[in-house]
């Protein structure tokens, strides 16, 4: 089926378009970018349970960009009247000239950008998608993931709560200016079995995701995923604490995943080479990492739960090769980070919501497969660790240290595991030093996209990463 | 609409409801270096309805919730009321009560423009130098009127300040330049707290271009000076939350120590109902019960658990409420006695990170003195963890407590035998 588009934002195109002309009277470039999705957030668990008409990505309102004297100003709103178009711009411009009285009170030099295009375009898209969620049966989907969380209790008394949890929402954008008119409507759900157990004085948790660029439906795999999120909490539960070292490790696809995102993923966002925050500005073209990496960004390269037709600056949605068999090639970029550049930008210009700013924001972050397999790899470590599951992650693009904290580590000695488990891991390292490191990669291939990522500690939206499994050599603690 | 709203509820026979009306006027400012790169203004209200319905002769409640567009019309509006009392019916929790407290909140003004000014003043006014200095930053003001409503009497209005600066510093030398991150929360602009905290950051910056790699410490005392206190303060206050208790993902008990055999500082905190300058002076919650100060921890022995009406009822606590602002009492020792012999001192984490389930503890260390006898190497590589339920007995709190918006804790925090992965 198609997911189809917003009949209210059908109905206040007219008022939008009404609004950029008004405020073209007073401006160089007016977009406007207008959002309408719904979704819900169902949680299940043994104590409690609740539905909630909410979502990350739900939300519904206008933000209006102009561009005048080499500055960009926006204003976010969600009180919009169609008939009003004239007043409305009459009341944006008057606040943004109050914010310019600050500009000016403030001798406030301003940053100097040019004018963005606007060529005629103009796409509609409806992706295809198995169920939406305004359609869906909530009374059975909370019976569903009682049953799961049930069971999940059912296997152990050393099982605390096993929570179950589902989102899915109805994504649909429109993005206007004088000559462009962008489109898009589809869906996305992500959801995850969390168990939290305890052994005598020690406690632990387990964490198992799913998501997609489709439905509710796809939280019918929980049945088998709750049977994966009770081994992994009896491997925390049974675990010890690691010493400190430096290790061969094999990175499962979901750890591939994080360290695609924090070691390159925000490295190369090129709002940050526009500051000089990014070490990676200076490294187009030059090694770093093994002949094996070769890494993909963008909305196209996978479909999963961050896989549009456009992003939230009407840019249309792209496959970038980062990495190419090691060697650094290029970032991604956000529309007015490209014009301050003098490149293009990369369809990666995403908003928390239509309230925040555009930042360049990853979308699907990807480590190519290899030939190995996952067999070969651990046979051919002498000691070291097989990383699986992950608690948080941090980029340090500036100097390109990376920290992540991994949920478990399986020993390997003579290329055998041992049944040995330390948790948590924390890996850290120097990003060129460990991709650097990468001697094989297997044939797998996962996308995992249950997470939110933050720019800095604020500004979270959705992202997907992932790849084979690695093997590498990493410093862990 | 929201006296809209709210008539519907009236009328519509659902057993229960909560109306939340959250408007905001936030100015933005966006700088790289000192020059504006974007200003924005957020001009927005949110209206979310949470619909309650008894089941089984009331031995349950079910409830569901969502926003609705402050634009709907009449009749979406009672459709939506409808459908939550319809999907309210799946939810089957055992019975609990909502809120019937109301008081009369704070309605103070606040101007966004004039507290942006401020902001940029501020940021204008840091002593920098050629070497040490801003790289970007960006200014959030905002102006928030929250109003709650519920179907037991409740109608509460406040209006509160909230303001966010996320700073970059960088330092640079002829080898090498670094980078320094910093986000301050706070109500309005205190311009001279704001640019001490900065200039600090700048020092910092200085020393982290001649850091050595962390060397293979194993295990040492960790002291904490910064932020990251709030880490420490927020675990202990979160094993209090009823929600945590309830689902026994916390076993402290009200009236048992926390642990035996204290060998540092024992934990004492409290709700405090206001902070000076705090973004958080908001005098209700977010289930519009009031906000008061309130014991918690009192010398390790839990008091008071905290946490939201649904499992406070369940654990037999009627007047319970979430605090907005904390303070975590000092201890016995000052910021130079904790200071003392061999600690590992970090200042600067890539993520310093407290699970409020495990207590385990992680960071990256970004910037760090090692204090070995009378030598001090400034340090960055490698890592802390650890597990705050082992680590618990010897935690020492400086006298000196310290203000990082919401929170107020000792100003530095001991915590010995740490693992240390270094990098040598």
């Amino acid at each position: 089926m198609k997911a189809k588009f917003s009949p209210y934002l059908s109905g206040i195109a007219d008022g939008i378009k009404e609004l950029i002309a008004e405020l073209k009277k007073s401006y160089d470039y007016v977009s406007v970018l207008s959002t309408d999705s719904v979704g819900f957030t169902v949680s299940v668990s043994q104590r409690s349970k609740s539905i909630q008409g909410k979502t990350m990505m739900t939300e519904r309102g206008n933000v209006v960009r102009v561009y005048k004297d080499g500055l960009y100003s926006e204003y976010a709103f969600n009180l919009f009247d169609p008939s009003k178009a004239k007043e409305t711009a009459e009341k944006i411009k008057k606040i943004l000239d109050s914010q310019l009285e600050v500009i000016k009170a403030t001798s406030t030099k301003v940053y100097d950008t040019k004018k963005l295009s606007d060529e005629k375009q103009e796409l509609f898209v409806e992706m295809e998608c198995r169920t939406v969620p305004e359609e869906t049966d909530l009374s059975a989907l909370v019976e569903k993931f009682q049953k799961i969380s049930d069971e999940g209790v059912s296997f152990s008394d050393e099982v605390l709560e096993c929570m179950v949890g589902g989102r899915s929402t109805h994504i649909c954008k429109m993005f206007l200016t004088e000559n462009k008119d962008l489109r898009q409507s589809y869906v996305a759900s992500d959801g995850y079995v969390y168990m939290m157990g305890a052994r005598g004085d020690k406690q632990d948790t387990a964490h198992v995701g799913v998501s997609d660029r489709e439905g509710p439906d796809i939280f019918d795999v929980f049945t088998e995923t709750v049977k994966t999120a009770f081994k992994d909490l009896q491997d925390n539960l049974g675990s010890s604490h690691i010493e400190p070292g430096e290790y061969e490790v094999i990175t499962t696809p979901i750890v591939t995943g994080l360290i695609a995102h924090e070691a390159f993923g925000h490295g190369v966002e090129m709002d940050m080479f526009v500051k000089n925050r990014a070490l990676g500005a200076e490294y187009i073209d030059k090694r770093v990492g093994s002949d094996l990496v070769t890494m993909h960004e963008g909305a196209t390269v996978v479909k999963d739960a961050s896989s549009y037709a456009f992003d939230d600056e009407g840019t249309l949605a792209g496959d970038v090769i980062e990495i190419q068999n090691g060697i650094l090639k290029t970032g991604i970029c956000d529309a007015l980070a490209a014009l301050r550049l003098g490149c293009e930008p990369t369809g990666n210009g995403k908003r928390e919501n239509f309230e925040h700013k555009a930042y360049t924001r990853m979308t699907n972050t990807m480590f190519d497969a290899g030939t190995s397999t996952k067999e070969e790899m651990i046979a051919s470590v002498k000691k070291g660790y097989l990383l699986d599951g992950f608690f948080s992650g941090m980029e340090d693009p500036k100097h390109w240290g990376i920290q992540c904290i991994i949920a478990r580590g399986y020993e390997i000695i003579d290329g055998k595991l041992t049944g040995k488990v330390v948790s948590p891991v924390v890996m850290t390292g120097y990003v060129p030093d460990l991709l650097g490191s990468i001697s094989m990669t297997s044939k797998d291939y996962e996308s995992f996209g249950t997470g939110m990522c933050g720019k800095g500690h604020k500004e979270w939206v959705k992202t997907v990463d992932g790849g084979p499994y690695l093997k590498a050599v990493a410093r862990l603690g | 609409m929201t006296e809209k709203i709210i008539e519907l509820l009236k009328s519509s026979g659902v057993d229960g409801w909560e109306v939340v009306d959250k408007v905001t006027e936030a100015w933005e400012f966006y700088f790289i270096k000192h020059e504006l790169d974007q200003n924005r203004v957020r001009d927005v209200e949110h209206i979310s309805i949470e619909v309650f319905r008894k089941l089984e002769d009331g031995k349950f409640l079910g409830s569901a919730s969502e926003e609705i567009a402050p634009t709907a019309t009449e009749a979406e509006a009672k459709k939506l009321i409808e459908d939550l009392y319809e999907r309210a019916a799946f939810v089957k929790n055992p019975y609990y009560e909502l809120g019937k407290k109301s008081e009369v909140l704070k309605n103070q003004d606040f101007d966004p423009k004039k507290m942006a000014q401020d902001f940029i003043e501020a940021l204008a006014e840091v002593p920098e130098t050629s070497t040490e200095y801003i790289n970007s930053y960006e200014i959030f003001a905002e102006k928030i009127k929250k109003r709650f409503v519920n179907s037991e009497g409740v109608d509460m209005t406040v209006t509160y300040p909230s303001s966010t600066v996320e700073v970059v510093v960088n330092a640079k030398n002829e080898e090498h330049e670094i980078e320094l991150y910093n986000m301050y929360n706070s109500g309005t602009c205190d311009k001279e707290a704001l640019k001490k905290e900065i200039a600090l950051s700048l020092k910092y910056g200085k020393d982290r271009l001649h850091t050595v790699p962390t060397p293979a410490i194993k295990k040492a005392p960790l002291v904490l000076s910064t932020k990251d206190t709030v880490m420490v303060g927020q675990w202990a206050a979160m094993k209090m939350h009823v929600a945590m208790v309830f689902r026994k993902m916390s076993n402290w008990e009200i009236g048992k120590p926390i642990c035996d055999d204290v060998k540092g500082d024992t934990f004492t905190m409290k709700s405090v109902k206001e902070l000076p300058n705090s973004s958080k002076n908001i005098g209700m919650d977010s289930e519009g019960n009031v906000v008061r100060d309130m014991d918690i921890i009192k010398d390790n022995v839990p008091q008071n658990y905290w946490g939201d009406r649904q499992f406070g009822y369940y654990m037999g606590i009627k007047d319970i409420f979430m605090p907005n602002n904390f303070e975590l009492e000092g201890g016995k020792s000052s910021e130079e006695e904790l200071r003392q012999g061999t600690f590992l001192e970090v200042v600067e984490f890539s993520d310093f990170s407290v699970d409020n389930f495990t207590g385990d503890i992680a960071g990256e260390i970004r910037l760090g003195y090692w204090h070995d006898g009378d030598k001090v190497a400034v340090v960055s590589g490698g890592s802390v963890s650890g597990s705050l339920p082992e680590l618990i007995k010897d935690i020492r709190f400086s006298k000196e407590q310290k203000q990082y918006d919401s929170y107020v804790l000792p100003a530095v925090i001991r915590i010995a035998d740490v693992t240390i992965a270094g990098v040598e």
